[in-house]
């Protein structure tokens, strides 16, 4: 039984169905009843129900691919500021991909305070530690560019169904991006005028990530951006 | 608390400044959108809301009676607070006033004590005794850079807000506000001077300096802050700058 | 200093024209600072409040972290010119208290073991008081955690109660709470009805207490409904056209 449907906008203790459907995203159950733990897209996909956050900050999953900066350095490692309440552990031989001699190598010449670098969240334990690997391919300290933080709830409407609005943001704008799921976002070009519009295209993004046919007016307010550049 | 910023935030704003770009696509001389909204607190005798961007400052003006300072007998007093709280920004902790606010609350009071703006000898009630105290207090409620100019517009819009008073018996017919001085803001980067820095400019900027001046161009206050220096010709820049983005502002005060 | 007026109620209406069981004029905002993650301005009468949500973040000092759940932090303040006497900034034991009370009405909904060894920190600032500025910082604070992300069972929704004149009145203005016999500010949780933040100073008999209880659940599922409408609002806007 629903009492929200579909694509509803549904706020933190809105009742939104009853009875025995697997519950996802910001949705918990008391008995029977199930509730909207934040303000969400409502998602029903049979008997799934999964309530999307619209905000709310970064929590460091297993896997994610996330954009870091060096805050503190320890002995063996880095400390990373992942843009969440979870700071991030970069141990040297998870980014030279190799085991490093203490003794013998300093690590200052991989990496110094304010870095910023690219990884991939290797493990979470139940105290929210994160372990970084950033000796993979793409990953790894990141130059240039502009750096953008957005809502790390939007990120997956950056990248789109199949990578769709990430493909129109590039290839439109003849830019290149890089996502973190952590909500920061790196963008290069040649052409600034360009990058300033994807800034732009990716505040967009955020601000409208719940309604439909973004992705069209995302690659229409790009080409105007070119248009005008000519 | 100290921002962290990311050596690629760093490089990318200086090297914009290189090229005499900003990453707003703003042109160094050009401040971000500004807006003044005055009377909307009841409970003070004037207030002003500012916003300069995404920064906001609310002004404040209480005037109570208080007693004069023994080498004035006659004059009013004025007292200029500031508050940076934690609602405002991540880097503001709760506490007595740290240096950012003693500093942003004394150049404020600077530009409106140095330059005469209120007639202080007119707020005097019984000689040696009673006299008017001009109470401003700044709140800042968000911050994204450039508070000082948002709170010293803030503050003199709310003093031109200040109708005529009626205390215990006492009438203030007209509040002796004469004068609308505006603090100017520019950050140095990598040599450039750019008006009214972003938190971001500011966070990486070498210096910057606040220059308050009255309607007829003379300067009545100044401020050089940051860590890096400042040459006399850039200086003297600045002043040209000032000047005119003062005119602008002062626009904004009715 | 006012004189006491004669009398608080008048043929039936109040010193502002309301009926006793009306609320005052009530407007809310969603999202209306930047760097907060979460933030709501409210205003309730001639009350004007901000709140704002930072979190979760990380919690400093580190011997304040839990290992298994994050902190809830409140701090309550009002503005020097909120008030007819300049007050002077800073905490005072008054702030410091309500400060405590609204905490604890926010600690049965928020999902703090969600986020363990964190720190959520909610700002509620007094920019113009008239009577009832705790009730308008908790509805102000529900709105911004709301805003912030942060999961909860419920929004929280407040209203104070009082007695003037002898009469059970809702949403007490400042003459009420200054000449009036009784203010009891309540919070509750819309859904389930239950009581988070409940204080009372003055005298009611218990089946005045109880008329007073029903007539602030009425208010505070009214007071709600607006809460509900400004989060939603905020997502509602029309994308621009081009």
């Amino acid at each position: 039984m629903l009492y929200a449907q579909n694509r509803e906008i549904v706020i933190p203790g809105q009742l939104i169905a009853e009875g025995s459907h697997s519950i996802y995203g910001g949705a918990f159950k008391e008995g029977n009843r199930i509730y909207s733990s934040v303000i969400g897209l409502m998602n029903v996909r049979g008997q799934d129900i999964r309530v999307v956050p619209l905000g709310g900050r970064y929590v460091p999953r297993q896997g994610d691919v996330v954009i870091g900066v060096v805050m503190d350095s320890h002995h063996s490692g880095w400390i990373l500021d992942l843009n969440s309440p979870y700071v991030g552990n970069l141990f040297v031989s998870d980014l030279a991909g190799r085991k490093v001699d203490l003794d013998k190598e300093d690590i200052n010449q991989f990496l110094s305070m304010g870095d910023v670098v690219m990884a991939e969240i290797r493990d979470v334990d139940e105290r929210m530690r994160v372990l970084l690997d950033a000796a993979g391919p793409g990953m790894g300290k990141i130059r240039g560019g502009k750096m953008v933080e957005i809502s790390s709830a939007k990120v997956p409407r950056v990248i789109g169904k199949k990578g769709s609005m990430a493909t129109v943001l590039q290839s439109t704008s003849g830019c290149k991006i890089k996502v973190g799921q952590n909500g920061r976002i790196m963008v290069w070009g040649d052409d600034q005028r360009m990058v300033n519009a994807v800034v732009e295209a990716l505040l967009m993004i955020e601000r409208e990530a719940h309604t439909s046919g973004l992705t069209d007016r995302v690659k229409q307010f790009l080409e105007k951006m070119k248009l005008e550049g000519k | 608390m100290y921002e962290l910023v990311s050596t690629v935030k760093r490089d990318y704003i200086v090297d914009l400044a290189r090229q005499g770009k900003r990453t707003d696509a703003r042109a160094l001389d050009q401040y971000r959108e500004v807006s003044v909204e005055t009377g909307l607190i009841e409970s003070a005798q004037g207030s002003a809301l500012v916003k300069i961007g995404n920064t906001q400052v609310l002004a404040g003006v209480k005037i109570e009676k208080g007693e004069p300072f023994p080498d004035t007998p006659s004059s009013g007093v004025l007292m200029v607070n500031a508050e940076l709280r934690p609602i405002a920004s991540p880097t503001f902790e709760l506490g007595p006033p740290d240096e950012n606010s003693i500093e942003l609350a004394r150049v404020v009071d600077r530009g409106i004590r140095e330059s005469e703006a209120i007639d202080l000898d007119k707020l005097g009630i019984t000689p040696g005794e009673e006299v008017w105290m001009v109470y401003i207090d700044l709140h800042a409620l968000d911050h994204d850079g450039n508070l000082i100019d948002a709170a010293s517009l803030a503050a003199v819009a709310a003093l031109w807000n200040v109708k005529k008073l009626q205390v215990e018996g006492w009438t203030l017919e007209e509040f002796p506000v004469v004068k609308k001085p505006v603090a100017v803001t520019i950050a140095k980067i990598d040599g450039k001077l750019m008006v009214d820095p972003s938190l971001d400019e500011q966070n990486v900027m070498d210096a910057r300096l606040t220059i308050t001046t009255t309607e007829d161009d003379s300067i009545c206050a100044m401020q050089k802050g940051g860590i890096g220096y400042l040459t006399v010709e850039e200086i003297k820049t600045a002043y040209e700058l000032a000047r005119a983005k003062a005119a602008e502002l002062r626009k904004h005060l009715g | 200093m006012m004189e006491k007026p004669e009398k608080l109620i008048v043929d039936g209406k109040r010193l502002d024209g309301r009926s006793p069981d009306e609320l005052r004029p009530l407007k809310i905002e969603a999202g209306v600072l930047k760097r907060a993650d979460g933030s709501a301005y409210v205003e309730m009468g001639k009350n004007k409040v901000l709140a704002a949500v930072y979190g979760p973040r990380e919690l400093h000092p580190r011997h304040l972290q839990q290992p298994d759940t994050a902190i809830l932090r409140c701090r309550y303040n009002m503005a020097p010119f909120s008030v007819d006497e300049r007050k002077r900034p800073g905490p005072d034991r008054r702030s410091v208290e309500i400060s405590k009370v609204i905490r604890e009405a926010f600690e049965p909904v928020v999902f703090t073991k969600l986020y363990p060894r964190s720190g959520i920190d909610v700002f509620i600032e007094v920019l113009q008081a008239d009577a009832g500025t705790r009730t308008a910082g908790i509805n102000a604070a529900a709105v911004a955690l709301a805003d912030a992300g942060v999961p909860m069972r419920d929004l929280v929704s407040s209203v104070a109660v009082g007695k003037v004149d002898d009469t059970i009145v809702l949403d007490l203005m400042k003459d009420e709470d200054n000449y009036g016999t009784t203010d009891m500010p309540i919070a509750m949780l819309p859904r389930k009805k239950v009581i988070t933040l409940l204080q009372m100073d003055g005298h009611f008999t218990p089946e005045e207490f109880e008329r007073a209880i029903e007539l602030a659940m009425k208010g505070c599922e009214q007071i709600y409904e607006v809460q509900k409408q400004a989060l939603k609002a905020k997502y509602s806007t029309k994308p621009e056209e081009e």
